[in-house]
């Protein structure tokens, strides 16, 4: 009875504003400090998943990884890390100067609604899940074509997941840059081309490389499109690219995980701390471009 | 030698050539997909997305069966309606998850940590993004599985009184809420980095403004900044569910793989659609009658009508939040 | 990766930035950069090349001496170890040739042989009349006799000890009418053995595969009902029960097992000893005359030669249920699955050298290789017919 009538009192001595500002305070501290346990939280994971792949994976790591193929459930790496590399190289090939053209064009000349309707068609194609494509490239490109299990079928499975990845960079690179510079150089007496390529290609060529970086990361990650037109060997890829199949690193972690072996087990975490420390050094790489270029902003 | 203005027009026809090969790429897929799958259609119409039995059918019988004009193996049926609801389930779990975290880690990353900080953390969340999706699948094998079976699970069945769906059997740990935690941790750096770009444009001079009047920091940043980014953000939002619906390799690394059943708790196996396409592919390939590789192209092609969708609706939205913002004409 | 997307566009929005306020173009952070992010683009692409070097180079240097021929071979996870062991080996005997075996699941081995993208397909599975049909000239050759056992997970229920199955009980378990350990059916058989109540966890394969079709023909021979619904393939549809699990390969059956208490898995016999050493029970399984057995070498033969007296010329038999009071009820025939016709004269000959080697009993079937994945050679009555077919290949 006491306490009731004595914080009945508090309250009616309280000007209300004051007691409604308190809340509010409390309020906005409360939401705040669960934002902070959120962030905490997705870092924690972060780190979570970087601190397992590293303290699992760091045990394989050896010369002998890099300098031995994969024999069945054991031996090194050589031919997954070579033919990761070829396959990137192969749909970096292919897609780099296809999206960057593209690009250029619908920033450049493209009529605006033929622009528009390229960029939507270009966002449809990077919606596509990965596995549709890896479907694609089994019934079309090895069943069909003839290509067999071969880098080139994984080549251009790759490209065509990262084509709208390069094509949106270079446009928005193109695009954030003013409209005058290019009328003032055509003005000049520059061909749109020459005007392209003196005036306008340098102030895109950070943004243009940042996306062929992440093209190349995205690339490097993907699984799904592979295991159906890459294939999987035992051996080192060479320069035949059809109906050669070809290893890669993600195969190794998908694969070897579900491997009652030790060796097989150890070989997949060494595989994935691999993939992870690539996708740091390009993120790094990434970062430095566009500190580099932003520096004296 | 071409002079300068024929070559600028060789390369601008060639650029133009060029700017139609996504276009030209995306019909060629489609296409393939669209005859290839019509078969299936036909066969079974739209109970293929309301039958939950997956059925290809006795391949060591002799004689194919007809129906509807197409051909199948004696017994072949194909409902994928289990693989929709895993797919969405596991989806809906990992936007339940990840909405929240990302948005409160957006708004904390813009507002209330300091700049040199706060770039090394957003550095970090986008280099999460980065990681192959294998890596995740990697991580929820080894990591979160035994954790869900065994401390989280178990946990959370407690409040299966209240809602029934919660409560056990808790089971192996591979199942719905693995595959929606590992989805989760997947798209919340994609939302994250959206939205904190598009917090990062709203201009600070009036939230200053409506805390020199007397408004807390939640208050201005909820009345000033959340309204102009709203749009943006629902966008990010939507933009991360279509990268959890298309995921393939870290859901079948973790989702138990069920077959005909729907499930029946938080932690019962699934399958999702994605992974179904690559599980199958193989072992669909050997009907004689080659229907069941048509069936999974029509699973593809439902795949692929629904990502493009949430797709594009996120990217207008992004778009539309951009111009919200101001960053975009 | 769409994730990715935001990063672009904020990276590009960031490189952009700067262009309202410069004048001079050339700006010596952006060219800095440049040129590191070159360089380092650059040097990795030198370091692929400097490392592919010797790789080009060793396949050249082979190619001049005996043309390097390189073979893929896939599918059966039961056939997979003994590839493991067989390709070290085989090194020693043709050492220009390059194989690479992996176990992806009979389907798979079926279907990549079937299509041309591998030479050499693996499974436990013979070929349907109809897929056949589909595929002239496949052939299905016999390299060696294997097995599958049913293995378990039940907490409290000691390694030691066999539990008795039958295959009638295995076909209500995975159609979900025996649901619990303790079910009278099962205590009715294992008198002495403590079952817990908890509720059983079928495991089945999801890929389509040789060991399905081993245990599904086997259920079709002891469970009417399962005979006349699900029937057998290398991929059924498995019927609806709450909590089953699917799993990629014998491997991942074993691992899916090994994690998952209270499941229940067959297993191709090659895995026997990874699943034991991982703590899974192994059933005795009732055999057509009644008898409770495991599978080993006496029991695997006794089967053998009850039934393989009926193997035809193409060799496609089930050599599952055999009558005998001492025969194994699971056995079968580890097929490869082979295209008549190889790309060309030197692929053809290498298939043939070796397949000839792995069923000969001095090569591939001698008892090191089988002792160590449980599997029985070749009998020497089915060798001419294996032989015959194996001759057929050409380029």
């Amino acid at each position: 009875m006491d306490t009731q009538a004595e914080s009945t009192l508090t309250i009616q001595t309280l000007p209300s504003y004051e007691m409604r500002s308190y809340r509010r305070k409390v309020k906005s501290i409360a939401i705040w400090s669960i934002s902070f346990a959120a962030l905490t939280f997705v870092m924690f994971i972060i780190l979570d998943i970087l601190l397992s792949v590293i303290s699992k994976g760091v045990p394989g790591l050896s010369y002998n990884l890099i300098a031995t193929q994969t024999s069945g459930i054991a031996g090194g790496l050589q031919n997954a890390i070579l033919g990761t590399l070829l396959l990137i190289a192969l749909s970096a090939l292919i897609s780099a100067p296809l999206g960057i053209l593209a690009g250029i064009y619908i920033a450049l000349y493209a009529p605006k609604r033929f622009g528009a309707v390229i960029r939507f068609f270009s966002e449809v194609l990077a919606g596509i899940p990965s596995i549709v494509i890896g479907y694609f490239g089994y019934m079309v490109m090895v069943l069909q074509w003839g290509m067999g299990f071969s880098a080139l079928a994984g080549g251009i499975s790759l490209s065509i997941i990262i084509l709208p990845y390069i094509v949106r960079t270079t446009d928005a690179s193109f695009r954030q840059i003013p409209k005058s510079y290019l009328e003032g150089a055509i003005a000049l007496g520059m061909t749109p081309l020459m005007a392209m390529r003196t005036v306008l290609l340098k102030l895109a060529t950070p943004g243009i490389l940042t996306g062929v970086l992440l093209a190349v990361s995205i690339a490097l990650g993907e699984t799904a499109p592979l295991i159906y037109t890459a294939g999987w060997s035992n051996f080192d890829p060479n320069l035949q690219l059809v109906k050669n199949p070809v290893a890669y690193l993600t195969y190794v972690v998908w694969t070897y995980l579900n491997e009652p072996y030790h060796s097989a087990h150890q070989l997949a975490y060494t595989a994935a701390l691999l993939l992870v420390m690539i996708v740091l050094v390009l993120h790094v790489l990434v970062r430095m471009l566009q500190r580099g270029s932003s520096k004296h902003a | 030698m071409l002079n300068a203005r024929t070559r600028s027009r060789i390369f601008q026809v060639a650029a133009g050539i060029a700017a139609v090969s996504p276009l030209l790429v995306l019909l060629f897929v489609a296409g393939v997909l669209f005859v290839d799958a019509w078969p299936a259609f036909k066969f079974q119409g739209f109970s293929f997305f309301t039958g939950i039995t997956w059925n290809m059918g006795n391949m060591y019988a002799s004689n194919p069966i007809v129906h509807n004009g197409v051909e199948g193996a004696p017994g072949a049926t194909f409902g994928i309606l289990p693989f929709i609801v895993g797919t969405l389930g596991s989806s809906v779990i990992a936007m339940l998850i990840a909405i929240p975290i990302s948005l409160l880690s957006a708004f904390a990353l813009v507002y209330k940590i300091p700049h040199r900080y706060a770039r090394w953390i957003s550095s970090a969340v986008e280099l999460l993004a980065g990681i192959p999706s294998v890596v995740f699948g990697l991580w929820g094998m080894v990591v979160l599985a035994p954790i869900v079976a065994n401390q989280i699970g178990p946990w959370l069945s407690h409040f299966g009184k209240v809602i029934p769906f919660l409560a056990g059997p808790v089971g192996s740990g591979f199942g719905l809420l693995t595959s929606g935690i590992v989805l989760a941790m997947m798209v919340i750096p994609i939302i994250t980095a959206t939205s904190r770009d598009l917090i990062a444009q709203v201009s600070k001079l009036p939230i200053e403004g409506a805390q020199a009047l007397g408004m807390t920091t939640y208050e201005s940043v909820r009345h000033i900044t959340f309204p102009l980014v709203r749009r943006g953000v629902i966008g990010a939002i939507i933009l991360g569910w279509g990268r959890a619906l298309g995921e393939t390799m870290a859901v079948l690394m973790v989702s138990g793989n069920a077959t005909n059943y729907l499930p029946t708790n938080l932690y019962s196996p699934i399958s999702t659609m994605a992974s179904t396409v690559a599980a199958l592919l193989d072992g669909a390939l050997t009907d004689f009658s080659k229907l069941s590789i048509h069936a999974l192209a029509l699973i593809a092609v439902t795949l692929l009508i629904i990502t493009m969708i949430t797709n594009l609706l996120a990217r207008l939205l992004v778009q539309l939040g951009r111009r919200d913002v101001g960053t975009e004409a | 990766m769409y994730g990715t997307i935001n990063h672009v566009n904020h990276a590009i929005y960031i490189a952009n930035q700067n262009h309202g306020g410069i004048r001079t173009l050339k700006n010596k952070f952006k060219k800095a950069s440049l040129l590191t992010v070159s360089a380092l683009i650059g040097a990795s692409a030198l370091g692929a090349s400097v490392a592919m070097v010797p790789a080009f180079a060793k396949s050249r240097v082979a190619h001049r001496d005996t043309s390097v021929v390189k073979l893929q071979e896939t599918g059966s996870t039961l056939l997979f170890p003994l590839f493991q062991l067989w390709v070290p080996a085989y090194k020693k005997v043709a050492p220009n040739v390059q194989i690479t075996p992996s176990g992806t699941g009979s389907g798979t081995g079926i279907q990549q042989a079937s299509d041309g993208t591998v030479q050499i397909g693996a499974s436990d599975a013979y070929m349907s009349t109809a897929q056949l049909q589909t595929t002239p000239g496949i052939l299905n050759i016999p390299l060696a006799i294997s097995a599958q056992q049913v293995m378990y997970h039940i907490p409290g229920v000691s390694k030691k000890v066999h539990l008795k199955l039958t295959g009638n009980i295995l076909a209500q378990i995975y159609t979900g009418k025996i649901r619990y350990w303790n079910d009278p059916q099962i205590v009715k058989l294992n008198k002495g053995v403590k079952l817990p109540h908890n509720a059983i966890v079928p495991i089945h394969r999801q890929d389509a595969s040789g060991d399905t079709f081993l245990f599904t023909q086997f259920l079709t021979d002891t469970n009417a009902n399962w005979s006349r619904t699900v029937q057998y393939g290398t991929s059924v549809s498995w019927p609806s029960v709450p909590g089953a699990l699917g799993a990629q390969g014998n491997q991942g059956v074993v691992q899916t097992a090994v994690n998952t208490p209270n499941s229940v898995a067959y297993v191709g016999i090659s895995w026997l000893d990874q699943g034991l050493q991982h703590g899974l029970g192994e059933a005795l399984l009732q055999n057509k005359a009644g008898q409770f057995l495991l599978p080993n070498t006496t029991t695997i033969k006794s089967a053998a030669s009850a039934m393989i007296g009926k193997t035809p010329k193409d060799e496609r038999i089930s050599l599952i249920y055999a009558p005998g009071k001492n025969s194994y009820p699971i056995i079968n025939y580890e097929y490869a699955i082979v295209n008549q016709k190889q790309a060309n004269v030197a692929t053809a000959n290498a298939v043939k050298k070796l397949l000839d080697w792995a069923i000969s009993p001095s090569g591939g079937n001698k008892a090191v290789f089988m002792q160590k994945v449980h599997f029985l050679p070749l009998p020497a009555s089915i060798q001419p017919l294996s032989k015959t077919q194996i001759n057929k290949i050409h380029g």
